[in-house]
């Protein structure tokens, strides 16, 4: 059998649209405006890229569905339970390993995941040898919305979004300094023309000026610190050039609608964070942002590497538990099944918002990650992945798929990306080296 | 040169000569500097969130309200990531917001204005006044005197900015937000010019930045900046003097003695902040249902605790350094002292007090601020206080675990009631052994201390036993394993090389081993006062001399940011 999502999901449609009629449209149009891939105007939707990640890893022997296979051949595994609303839209992919030294734990599984690479051993310490793979795609597919990329997470710890050594990409975790960063001043909503403020492009000169400084400045530095300079003024341009595209029309996209204001503060309760509440509210902004075209690359840090965070219920912090509990360690269990549930919040912002007739989720490809596999021995083998949309169309849903083994998950990591727009060649390097993608998960 | 800083260095020791310690001997002549020394290159340090927060309220008399690009730890110091981090996309937006907010304020407030407005506009657009404030604030942002197409071309925003907006203030608004933003108020950047000896040096302007930075956490003041423009800076009296005023303003300590106001500034506060790792503590994590004793203000109390302790040490007593581990002297608020279960020094605020004398909590290490940093969320964790101890306080290397260990511990049981029983496990196994002998039998010397730092004398019905070795020497409990490190050579050499990345930005490398030599030696010879190793590094070549650009590529591998915006 050809298996292809576009075709599935067509058909799908086809049926649904025939026989329920819970699509207010009549079934002859669903055909023909094939996959929900369309702008109102006929261009085809943005594909985006979704990066979410946690930290301290999962239980393999608990993360794995027990069957493989499509559609109703394979199940959830009771660590994916959560996310049962999504399995339409989930591929999971287990058996694969990152094949690189597993030389610092925690440090290894993150550099190797997200770049393919070693760490790099530069003169300012242990640093990710080159762009993450969010800052990949957004070099590559991120160069004409508002924000080139957006870095998010309800306890992020900074984060891990690289754009290249030492150059992390902090991400915010206060719900209110993200919906001002992205629906504060200069966001104009879709058919509002924008009123222009004098003051953008004074603001504009004055970071014209900040950026002759900091080329002036470069011109006198080694070799190092001028790469440095160079991400700054790199920041710089990215502003100006965003205040510029304040005076133009928005992107004209009809799902595009102003988000509630989140609250100003949430407080840890009983001492432990909202977790889940911050990264439900946060996920329903860049959701939107998606949906208003603000940028075409986010990534989630939900939680860092080696995080002690409290989980709800949890007895000791989530890294302390990892290592110190015995037996098959429920407790762990059920953080990442906590973890999952966050996860699936964030599927269902993408889920919740129409876009045509599909979803944002439709639209893009999340990739859902972490620093290691089983916790408890900082595992590189059988690692997590799972990835969640087709990318328009581009990736098979609804499958889980086991690799024999010895396989890298650099195949899964070039298949996502390609499938949302970035032209590679190969990831990794050395055994985790690869020129193909996962050919198992692609249409 | 040589010469000249040795014979400083004497005239100093006869100011500040002082018996050895418990008076022995006699401190014998002073160390003179002879290290054999290759200057590196230079560092090129971002503002750290507190040096930024403090040189805008210096330079605005505002706060800033707004976040900003936050630090970067590397091989355990921000200090050391300030070295190689640089701005992200966020951190240009958040750089911009915070300079135009603390510009408005500013101006919004008459006295503020005057201060930085310093000539009556004739009207709307007055470019002379505009320049005169240009070169002011200039000066004191960039920490340098504008070059003349600098100041034309920052006037010319004033006055394009007053002439869209109408006002000459909104022109000034702009002028600051555009020297708020520049690298060269956010960057460091200092090369050094080569003498006539053929010595690179810092220059006076270069050498009033890094004064400034290390001692205030914070950018020059007009005086400071006035011994730079006299080139005093480079002279061995003129840096004295410079330091002696420096430490002895207000801007040199977080913490006014016995309980006055706190302010943000304090080189020594930060330095401290830095090594110890005691920002950590404005967000200390514990479960309010384990430690009943846990609050919101808790952490941050137990931070004031420490900083006030280490501040009151080094600029009220000049004490010895290495009597911090063992002294009962300390600073307490209620809050600390019903944790300590000790009366209250005093009814508001913090106020000196000695611990009981019948106590084992003694030091730095019997605070808080280590016990609850250094512990879980629910419980303690010799491992991590054990590790803390051999990085932060002893400067020892403890390599990462090994991958594809099982790392678990057993639960509680009538066998293993206590943590001692349990962790038992990484000593046993030799693959754990290695680096857990170094860390876990220190760390359990704390067990009497619980997750938030209160004392318990039992864990589980069991009597705990807190007693130990470190590197062969035993303790009873960890007012005896105060003494030993108080005792240990690789103390107070510990923090002389965390001053030393402190100070330079940067970690030592074997060039920098005589240079480091010295310093000790020059510590132990104060009676191992902070203040005079402190002092005698900022005489040191180390402080004032610099290498040539480091024009080579050690990552040639590396791949940065290709795209375009």
């Amino acid at each position: 059998m050809t298996r292809k999502g576009i075709d599935r999901r067509t058909l799908l449609r086809g049926i649904l649209g025939g026989a329920a009629v819970s699509i207010g449209l009549p079934p002859l149009e669903l055909f023909m405006n094939s996959h929900g891939t369309a702008w109102a105007s006929g261009e085809a939707f943005p594909t985006r890229l979704g990066l979410f990640c946690w930290g301290n890893g999962n239980i393999p022997s608990r993360w794995t569905p027990a069957a493989t296979g499509v559609d109703d051949a394979w199940a959830l595994s009771e660590q994916l339970a959560p996310l049962q609303d999504f399995k339409r839209s989930l591929a999971v992919v287990t058996g694969l390993d990152i094949l690189l030294p597993n030389v610092a734990p925690h440090g290894s599984g993150a550099v190797g995941i997200l770049t393919g690479r070693k760490t790099l051993e530069g003169p300012g310490g242990s640093t990710y040898p080159s762009p993450t793979l969010d800052q990949v795609a957004a070099n590559a597919i991120g160069a004409s919305t508002r924000f080139k990329s957006i870095e998010y997470g309800a306890k992020a710890g900074g984060g891990l979004s690289y754009g290249g050594p030492y150059a992390l990409n902090p991400a915010e975790e206060s719900p209110y300094a993200l919906f001002q960063r992205l629906f504060g001043a200069g966001f104009t909503l879709p058919g509002d023309t924008p009123i222009i403020d004098p003051a953008w492009a004074l603001r504009r000169s004055v970071l014209d000026a900040v950026g002759e400084d900091s080329a002036r400045i470069r011109a006198r530095l080694g070799i190092a610190d001028q790469r440095r300079l160079e991400q700054h003024l790199y920041g710089v341009r990215a502003l100006e050039l965003r205040l510029s595209r304040l005076e133009q029309d928005p992107p004209d996209l009809a799902a595009c609608t102003m988000p509630t204001e989140p609250a100003p503060e949430y407080p840890d309760l009983e001492g432990r964070a909202q977790l889940r509440e911050k990264n439900r509210v946060m996920s329903e902004l860049v959701a939107m942002a998606w949906a208003c075209d603000q940028t075409r690359v986010v990534s989630n840090f939900l939680t860092h590497p080696v995080n002690d965070v409290l989980f709800p219920d949890a007895p000791m912090g989530h890294h302390q538990l990892t290592h110190d509990e015995p037996g098959d360690q429920p407790e762990v269990h059920a953080i990442v099944k906590h973890v999952m549930e966050c996860f699936s919040d964030t599927l269902a912002a993408c889920a919740n918002i129409a876009e045509g007739d599909g979803t944002v989720l439709d639209h893009c490809a999340w990739l859902a990650t972490s620093e290691v596999s089983l916790g408890r021995l900082h595992s590189l083998e059988d690692y997590p992945l799972l990835i969640a949309g087709s990318a328009n169309g581009r990736l098979l849903n609804d499958i889980h798929v086991r690799s024999a083994g010895g396989e890298s998950t650099s195949h899964v990591i070039l298949s996502v990306l390609r499938a949302v727009g970035v032209t590679l060649p190969s990831w990794g390097e050395d055994d985790n080296l690869v020129t193909d993608g996962y050919a198992a998960i692609e249409t | 040169m040589r010469a000249s800083t040795a014979g400083l260095l004497g005239m100093l020791a006869l100011a500040c000569q002082t018996p050895g310690k418990d008076g022995q001997d006699g401190p014998g002549p002073q160390p003179t500097w002879a290290a054999s020394w290759d200057a590196a290159s230079p560092v090129f340090r971002r503002l750290t969130v507190t040096e930024y927060e403090n040189a805008v309220q210096d330079l605005l008399g505002v706060e800033v309200v707004t976040a900003v690009e936050p630090d970067v730890v590397v091989n355990g110091m921000r200090s050391l990531g300030a070295g190689s981090s640089s701005i992200s996309q966020r951190g240009v937006e958040q750089y911009e917001a915070a300079a135009f907010n603390a510009a408005s304020s500013a101006l919004a407030d008459p006295e503020l204005h005057a201060s930085l407005v310093p000539c009556a506009p004739q009207a709307t657009v007055d470019d002379a006044c505009a320049a005169q404030f240009v070169e002011q604030f200039g000066r004191l942002a960039w920490r340098r005197p504008l070059e003349q197409a600098e100041v034309d071309r920052l006037t010319g925003i004033v006055h394009d900015a007053a002439t869209v907006l109408g006002t000459f203030d909104d022109g000034v608004e702009y002028g600051i937000a555009a020297m708020l933003q520049s690298p060269n108020f956010l960057f460091r950047v200092e090369q050094g010019e080569v003498g006539t000896d053929g010595v690179r040096r810092y220059t006076s302007w270069e050498m009033a930045t890094r004064l400034s930075f290390l001692l205030w956490d914070s950018v020059p003041d007009e005086a400071l900046l006035d011994a730079a423009a006299a080139d005093e800076l480079t002279t061995d009296a003129g840096l004295s003097a410079a330091v002696e005023r420096m430490l002895a303003d207000p801007r040199a300590r977080r913490y006014a003695d016995d309980g006055g106001a706190a302010d943000t500034h304090g080189g020594l506060a930060a330095f401290f902040d830095d090594a110890y790792l005691l920002y950590g503590l404005e967000s200390l994590s514990k479960d309010p249902l384990v430690y009943e004793a846990m609050s919101a203000t808790l952490g941050p109390a137990a931070h004031e605790q420490t900083l006030r302790d280490l501040e009151y040490w080094v600029f009220d007593t000049d004490n010895d350094f290495r009597d911090l581990f063992t002294t009962r002297i300390t600073h307490l608020n209620r809050e600390l002292a019903s944790v300590y279960d000790v009366p209250a020094p005093a009814r508001t605020g913090f106020a000196r007090t000695e611990l009981p004398e019948d106590g084992i909590r003694r030091g730095l290490l019997g605070q808080v601020s280590f016990l609850a940093l250094l512990a879980h969320p629910t419980t303690t964790s010799p491992t991590r206080r054990g590790k803390y101890i051999r990085e932060h306080i002893l400067c020892e290397v403890i390599p990462a675990p090994p991958a594809g260990v099982n790392t678990s511990i057993p639960e509680p049981s009538g066998e293993a009631p206590t943590l001692r029983d349990r962790v038992a496990q990484h000593l046993q196994d030799p693959y754990c052994a290695g680096c857990h002998k170094l860390m876990d039998p220190v760390g359990l010397g704390y067990e009497n201390f619980d997750g938030i730092g209160r004392w318990r004398a039992i864990e589980n019905n069991t009597t705990i036993d807190a007693s130990g070795d470190l590197d062969g020497n035993s303790f009873h409990d960890a007012w005896d394993l105060g003494k030993l490190i108080a005792e240990e050579s690789h103390t107070p050499k510990c923090v002389v090389k965390q001053l030393f990345m402190y100070a330079l930005g940067r970690q030592p490398t074997d060039a920098d081993d005589e240079a480091l030599d010295y310093l000790n030696e020059t510590f132990a010879w104060s009676g191992y006062r902070v203040r005079h190793v402190l002092n005698e590094l900022v005489m040191s070549p180390a402080f004032r001399e610099v290498n040539e650009l480091d024009m080579t590529v050690d990552d040639t591998d590396a791949d940065t940011d290709g795209g375009t915006p």
